[in-house]
């Protein structure tokens, strides 16, 4: 069991509309780091605009950060965010072997889908909300989700983990908070290899699906800038957005 | 990039303005290389009876793109655009501070955060550049009327690359 980690300020809120919402009407008002937790969420939603299931019992928790740097260095707390939840999950689980890293920053159990994470700049100040939705309890039916997506899986029905979301919050906050010093201190190196440690599909073909085109390539590595490197028989494309299928 | 590239590149350029004129052509399009990642695109388009124009095509690697095509030859009141149309270099041009992808509306189906002509205070949101699932909401760097959008909607952008024009 983690402490609380020094430097990150909590908030727990009974309901809220959406966690990236609150973070965004807090970032100009607030100092500092933050973490805030809802037990509900009423207008929970995924990247552009797509549902997401949130009954309670679920983790639904916005980090409120403020990086320094480049816009372009925003986007690595992606890999840090995923790698903090693969931490936590093997803290409560003690099972590293069920858990895997889709790029950029989904987190499979069993190769289902258990969590969900959303970057978004917020705010005047330009504040990094890092919104984070795990299956703690309850995952959606297959019927629920979109055709072609990953299975929805939570942690109790594959791994009998039954973790409350205030516990798992300390956990994920710690953990976070370790990957993120990581990067401050070492930059980039350190996270893309432990990331890379954990991926899954690496070395095998993948398809890289965006809104106008879809790259099929052996799935070679993450590069220098977080981008995604596959081999295609046009040769090595580098890809910085684009939604991952196995 | 040197300046004595840049000024063979506005020959270049008015060298090609001329052919199209002469020949009464409507529209040119040449692809100049000079060694690895380093190439000009260039197309020349006229609208009839209208004045020559040079657009500046951005070349395949942008970090060593060479010079705006600054000078097409003056002719008086060339309708259509400026002649110095390089977007990348027009003193109102926002750019990409990242490689990703553009979203102009907060989520589908919403409004687009901007349209052509609409006035924003600066810190407003004029789109979304998305890169490793991170949404990258760019802001006005200043207050200002949308005088063009340079991109569309689910398109991808390069670093640098001109996104809106704002004056």
């Amino acid at each position: 069991m983690s402490d609380w980690p020094k430097g990150y300020g909590v908030i727990i809120l009974d309901t809220v509309d959406s966690t990236n919402a609150e973070a965004a009407r807090r970032a100009d008002v607030d100092q500092g780091a933050f973490w805030i937790m809802a037990h509900e969420q009423t207008a929970a939603r995924g990247r552009r605009g797509r549902a997401w299931a949130n009954p309670k019992g679920n983790l639904a928790a916005t980090l409120v950060l403020r990086p320094v740097g480049p816009p372009q260095l925003f986007a690595l707390r992606s890999f840090v965010a995923s790698l903090a939840l693969y931490d936590a999950l093997v803290a409560v689980t003690g099972r590293p072997e069920a858990f895997s890293l889709k790029w950029p920053n989904d987190v499979l159990l069993n190769g289902g889908k258990l969590a969900g994470i959303l970057l978004e700049t917020v705010g005047r100040s330009q504040a990094l909300a890092i919104g984070i939705g795990v299956n703690l309890q309850n995952a959606p039916h297959q019927a629920e989700v979109e055709e072609g997506a990953v299975r929805p899986v939570s942690l109790v029905s594959e791994t009998g983990a039954d973790v409350d979301t205030e516990t798992f919050l300390t956990e994920l906050a710690a953990a976070f908070a370790v990957r993120e010093h990581s990067l401050a201190t070492y930059g980039f190196g350190p996270t893309r290899e432990a990331w890379l440690a954990r991926a899954a599909r690496l070395g095998e073909v993948i398809t890289a699906r965006t809104v106008t085109s879809e790259t099929v390539g052996t799935f070679e590595t993450v590069d220098a800038s977080g981008n995604l490197v596959l081999k295609t028989s046009k040769g090595r494309e580098s890809i910085a957005a684009a939604d991952v299928f196995f | 990039m040197t300046q004595k590239k840049h000024d063979s590149d506005v020959e270049f350029i008015q060298a090609l303005a001329e052919l199209l004129r002469e020949n009464d052509l409507s529209e040119l399009q040449v692809k100049r290389e000079y060694g690895d990642n380093d190439s000009l695109n260039v197309r020349v388009s006229r609208m009839m009876q209208a004045a020559p124009v040079a657009v500046q095509v951005p070349a395949a690697a942008p970090a060593a793109a060479p010079a705006p095509a600054a000078a097409a030859p003056a002719a008086a009141a060339a309708p259509a655009v400026d002649a110095n149309d390089d977007p990348a270099s027009h003193p109102g041009a926002v750019t990409s501070p990242m490689v990703g992808t553009i979203y102009m509306q907060p989520e589908p189906g919403a409004p687009s955060f901007i349209k052509v002509g609409a006035t924003v205070n600066e810190g407003d949101t004029l789109l979304i550049v998305e890169a490793m699932k991170t949404m990258n909401h760019i802001p006005a760097p200043r207050a200002g009327t949308v005088k063009r959008i340079l991109v569309e909607d689910g398109s991808p952008v390069e670093f640098g690359a001109p996104l809106v024009i704002l004056e």
